[in-house]
């Protein structure tokens, strides 16, 4: 289990904070909550109701959605300071992907009322979070467009479609 | 004025083969998993394009004024489309049957028409895909079935084990300079007449020994000390390093013929037998002379260290270990020589290719084993012309052959014991 100034030092560094000043982390650090997980555990499957949003704090976790069977497409793999589950926690609805612990991890979990106390208490802090959050959404979704390019393009070459580029 | 940097700009490359990162999962229950990345090339030449059933297409030669150009007509009796294929298109139409994959296919058309036009095959499969003619099965049929019958338990530990084989695979593609290196460094020396004649000459003093040692078969195998079954399975680890000398042999007749290694490697063929590997497909694209050399010399690693061995175990004390452990050494190696030489075992080695590449049937074991498998299911055949006596002969020397593999081996060991 992490102190609160070791839980500090790491907020300082995770982008989704960078802009949040010190007392306001230190509350926000109070409303987050550790959870150690073992390799290969399960942190939700897709279609499971969300509450929380997760930041890691150290290992890798693997994001994937089901294709088919026992089959599912890796969405992403993300590392310390990286944070997931922010759709259910936001919009109520049911997991997108199902995440999963690559390695050893410890992720910080923020839930609802950890996110509402925080803009009530301090909508300063509560800007700059939403305002990184946005950004990061941008980047997200700019590569969610590389990756289904990607898998378009896996698609016709995979079935010899691809004649432009072999041309 | 104008940016001269920039009309001087190289064209764009074209990207990298996309790769899909699936995450597997052992059980859809369970949490074990395993990431496996998949490249669009590999899907693309692992794939068993299968055309539509037979009633619903027709297919008939087209009329030409051209003398040598014939052309044939594809109709899609379901959609009434119509496509328009050359005679390399039919072949390989012919080929795509759900069993055979793209690259055995690619191998076909080179076998057939001695050179390959990577643009053929993806052309044809896009043809065909609009036709509404075709579709694309990944996997093998063992992996299809074994997946089909995942709730047996046996079954389920058998495809896990094959899961796990068939990812090990220690293998280079940078290897072409070993292998010139090696070739450079001695291994020219295999390919010239007097190694020829020192091999020819070594068998047939191996041969000689052969017969004087199986005379003396019980005294040679006393040498076991009473555990010939041990000592044999001993001499069969040694002997699957040699499989590796094989492997290396086809890469310098490669070499020899200025083609190129394209990759080096040990794998579990089928997810279940360990061998080392080497990509000689270059070799088809030069001439069959080539391709005969580049098989057999790979063989006759087995002729040569099976002599060398036979003559050790003559020199070597009679009834000594090192007596038992020669001969038997030797033995195996020939057998492997045997088998790996001998085209009608049901098995796709060097002695099979020279073969089809004779016969001009790349497919033989194939449409052979399809064939006698609808003879099986009750299948009158509507003719039994020359491909049909072709088939047959291929199963019935198959069949024969493997029986005989087996008596002669017990009889082996048999005359071991007593």
């Amino acid at each position: 289990m992490s102190t609160p100034a070791e839980t500090l030092a790491f907020l300082h560094e995770v982008r989704l904070f960078k802009e949040i000043a010190e007392p306001e982390l230190l509350i926000l650090g109070q409303s987050l909550e550790e959870r150690p997980l073992r390799r290969g555990q399960v942190i939700c499957r897709e279609g499971d109701p969300g509450e929380e949003m997760f930041v890691v704090r150290s290992g890798s976790i693997v994001i994937s959605k089901l294709v088919t069977g026992r089959v599912e497409q890796v969405l992403a793999r993300i590392g310390p300071g990286d944070f997931f589950g922010e759709m259910s926690l936001f919009d109520r609805s049911p997991r997108s992907a199902t995440v999963q612990a690559d390695t050893d991890a410890t992720l910080l979990a923020l839930d609802r009322e950890g996110l509402r106390r925080m803009t009530e208490v301090s909508p300063r802090a509560a800007a700059a979070f939403f305002h990184a959050l946005v950004l990061i959404f941008i980047e997200r979704l700019r590569a969610s467009g590389d990756l289904v390019a990607e898998v378009t393009r896996w698609g016709l070459e995979a079935t010899g479609l691809d004649l432009d580029s072999r041309a | 004025m104008s940016d001269l940097r920039t009309s001087a700009t190289p064209p764009p490359t074209p990207p990298r083969r996309a790769k899909l990162e699936l995450l597997v999962r052992r059980d859809e229950k369970d949490e074990s998993f395993e990431v496996r990345e998949i490249g669009s090339a590999t899907a693309f030449v692992q794939s068993r394009p299968q055309r539509v059933p037979p009633e619903s297409f027709e297919l008939a030669e087209g009329a030409s004024r051209v003398a040598g150009q014939r052309h044939f007509i594809l109709k899609n009796t379901t959609t009434d489309r119509y496509l328009m294929l050359t005679e390399p298109e039919k072949f390989l139409w012919e080929q795509m049957d759900g069993r055979t994959s793209l690259q055995e296919i690619a191998t076909a058309y080179v076998l057939r028409y001695g050179a390959f036009d990577f643009d053929v095959i993806p052309n044809l499969i896009r043809k065909l895909q609009r036709a509404h003619l075709l579709t694309l099965t990944p996997s093998s049929r063992l992996r299809q079935a074994l997946a089909r019958n995942r709730r047996k338990p046996m079954v389920k530990a058998i495809e896990s084990g094959f899961t796990v084989l068939e990812r090990i695979n220690i293998s280079s593609r940078n290897v072409q300079r070993v292998f010139a290196a090696l070739y450079r460094f001695g291994g020219f020396l295999l390919f010239t007449r007097g190694a020829v004649v020192a091999f020819a000459l070594l068998a047939l003093a191996g041969l000689v020994v052969g017969v004087r040692l199986w005379q003396e078969g019980g005294d040679i195998v006393a040498g076991f000390g009473g555990h010939a079954l041990r000592g044999i399975l001993m001499v069969k680890g040694l002997f699957f390093l040699t499989v590796a000398a094989h492997q290396i042999v086809h890469g310098l007749a490669l070499v020899h013929y200025h083609r190129r290694v394209r990759e080096f490697g040990f794998t579990f063929l089928h997810g279940f037998v360990p061998t080392f590997y080497v990509d000689v497909t270059d070799i088809f694209m030069a001439s069959r002379r080539a391709r005969v050399v580049t098989a057999v010399a790979g063989a006759s690693v087995h002729l040569v260290l099976g002599s060398l061995w036979f003559i050790a175990a003559y020199l070597a004390p009679l009834g000594s270990f090192t007596q038992a452990f020669a001969a038997a050494s030797g033995m195996i190696q020939w057998q492997a020589f045997v088998i790996a030489l001998y085209p009608f075992c049901f098995i796709e080695m060097d002695g099979y290719h020279v073969l089809v590449d004779v016969l001009g049937v790349p497919t033989l074991k194939q449409e052979a084993m399809a064939w006698a498998g609808g003879l099986l299911r009750g299948r009158v055949p509507r003719r039994f012309g020359r491909q049909e006596q072709l088939f047959a002969l291929y199963v019935v020397l198959s069949a024969i052959s493997v029986a005989a593999f087996f008596a002669f081996n017990v009889m082996l060991i048999s005359h071991a014991r007593s």
